[in-house]
């Protein structure tokens, strides 16, 4: 029986690593493997170096590493079950955080963002993923891996649509055109073409291609006719000139009404608050063509969410100014029937941007031509 | 004869699992002798089949490891875990019965002793 040295399981060790294997317990197995058939059937004066070299060459076909590859490959198929699990528990988690938080948002309760934006993003980045590599691993061929991989990008990129279309994200138009491109030009002739291929899957292809060009083109068709960029224009030149107004007569005004100049101070601020979630600043400028500042019909946005929120206060404390101000002024009153400040507190987030605004600004418009004003000017 | 490696693949599951059940600890070597003096040389197993195998069968939990110093070298020993003993017993179950199969499929005779 051949003794091995220290310096040779060194040697051993040493080369074994040089020729890629990684895992230390692979290593420590196949240390050990060796020194045993060395001590086994080794000369106690045999050709160490050269025994070794013959010895390991039967280990493999083509270089030691297809070991360690091997054990990864086996160790991997393990987490197959594993993903699975973590693609079941993802899916429904994201399901049910998205249809709570549709509810909470139709409610408008407090917490639908979050969960909305929860739901999408597990659904996008933690299922789909996890399906794709699984439904990758499954296909045979080159092909249907084409196919699984192009409708998680689709998917992917509907979902992100959807998400920045329901938080009112800059983008979503894009991502909305981005997905149609895709589903049309990509998904659909790669599933199609794929599916026709095979004998038995010819009939679901073509039904299911059809009703994907018909989805896919109504998504098309809802693009077109959102609210053009014309209509947003309209709107604002519309509440624009409504401002402009207000600032003539205010101009020409010289009230000095205390209850007045409260209820346009407040006007302000509600103004300010909208045009902030608007257009990121707290009033229109002067320029605002010159620097293509352009405003869109859109939610006024977080201030306007809840009862509790400021711009909600902020209108129930002008509603109670307007009360105060149409008891002192019983000939020439303020009407608020039927305008967003007739509304209860919590439903004020459900008014666009354009609907507060110009409900504010008739208000203000009210207020400066009220009759005693313009006699108070004479 | 010494059998395809295709062959033997599918059964070295089955193959590992039975000799630890048979003989409480083994380490990588062991193993690949034992296998060889109870077919008398007939089966062989590969170096590179049986580590992935045994790592697998290792994190699947079917089996719990010792390891023991000798000199400068680690000797890692194999052992049946609890769910490694049912499953060996599964597998030995499921190996007879595809055994039994093939004999129908193929129309084999067999030579009883």
């Amino acid at each position: 029986m051949y003794c091995i040295t220290d310096e040779q399981v060194d040697f051993i060790l040493d080369d074994i690593r040089r020729n890629g294997i990684e895992m230390e317990d692979l290593q420590l197995n196949l240390l050990d493997h060796i020194c045993c058939i060395i001590e086994q059937n080794l000369e106690d004066d045999g050709d160490f170096e050269g025994f070794y070299r013959k010895t390991v060459r039967q280990f493999y076909k083509k270089e030691l590493r297809e070991i360690e590859a091997e054990t990864i490959q086996l160790l991997t198929f393990k987490n197959y079950y594993a993903m699975r699990k973590t693609m079941i528990v993802s899916g429904l988690v994201s399901v049910m955080a998205f249809v709570t938080g549709s509810l909470f948002k139709w409610m408008h309760w407090p917490g639908a963002s979050v969960l909305l934006v929860l739901g999408i993003a597990i659904f996008s980045f933690l299922f789909l993923p996890l399906m794709l590599t699984l439904k990758i691993r499954e296909s045979g061929s080159k092909r249907d891996k084409l196919v699984v991989t192009s409708a998680t990008i689709t998917g992917l990129l509907y979902c992100m649509a959807c998400l920045f279309t329901i938080q009112h994200w800059p983008g979503a138009n894009v991502l909305w055109f981005s997905t149609v491109i895709v589903s049309f030009f990509v998904m659909i002739p790669i599933y199609f073409f794929t599916g026709i291929r095979k004998p038995e899957a010819k009939v679901n292809t073509i039904i299911t291609s059809t009703m994907l060009v018909a989805a896919t083109g109504f998504l098309f068709l809802m693009l077109n006719t959102r609210p053009s960029y014309k209509m947003h224009e309209v709107k604002m030149y519309s509440w624009l000139q409504s401002e402009q107004l207000l600032q003539r007569m205010q101009g020409a005004n010289t009230d000095t009404d205390k209850l007045a100049a409260d209820i346009n101070r407040i006007c302000m601020q509600i103004k300010s608050l909208v045009l902030q979630n608007a257009i990121g600043m707290s009033a229109m400028p002067d320029d605002f063509e010159k620097k293509g500042i352009f405003m869109k019909e859109s939610n006024t946005g977080p201030a306007f969410m809840d009862a509790k929120s400021k711009g909600t206060r902020l209108i129930s404390e002008l509603k109670e100014k307007i009360e105060q101000y149409n008891a002192q002024h019983s000939t020439a009153p303020i009407p608020v029937a039927h305008t967003a400040l007739d509304a209860p507190d919590d439903m004020v987030g459900r008014y666009s941007n354009y609907t507060i605004l110009n409900t504010i600004t008739q208000l203000q418009l009210y207020v400066a031509s009220a009759p005693h004003t313009l006699v108070a000017t004479k | 004869m010494i059998y395809s490696t295709e062959l033997i693949k599918g059964t070295l599951k089955t193959i590992v699992l039975k000799l630890l059940a048979d003989n409480k600890k083994m380490y990588g070597y062991e193993i690949t002798q034992r296998v060889k003096e109870l077919t008398f040389d007939k089966i062989q197993i590969s170096e590179g089949a049986l580590y992935p195998t045994l790592h697998a069968l290792e994190s699947e939990g079917l089996l719990v490891t010792e390891v023991e110093y000798i000199g400068k070298r680690v000797r890692k020993y194999y052992s049946l875990s609890p769910s490694g003993k049912s499953k060996s017993k599964e597998k030995l179950s499921e190996l007879a019965d595809f055994i039994e199969t093939m004999k129908l499929l193929l129309d084999l005779k067999v030579k009883t002793a």
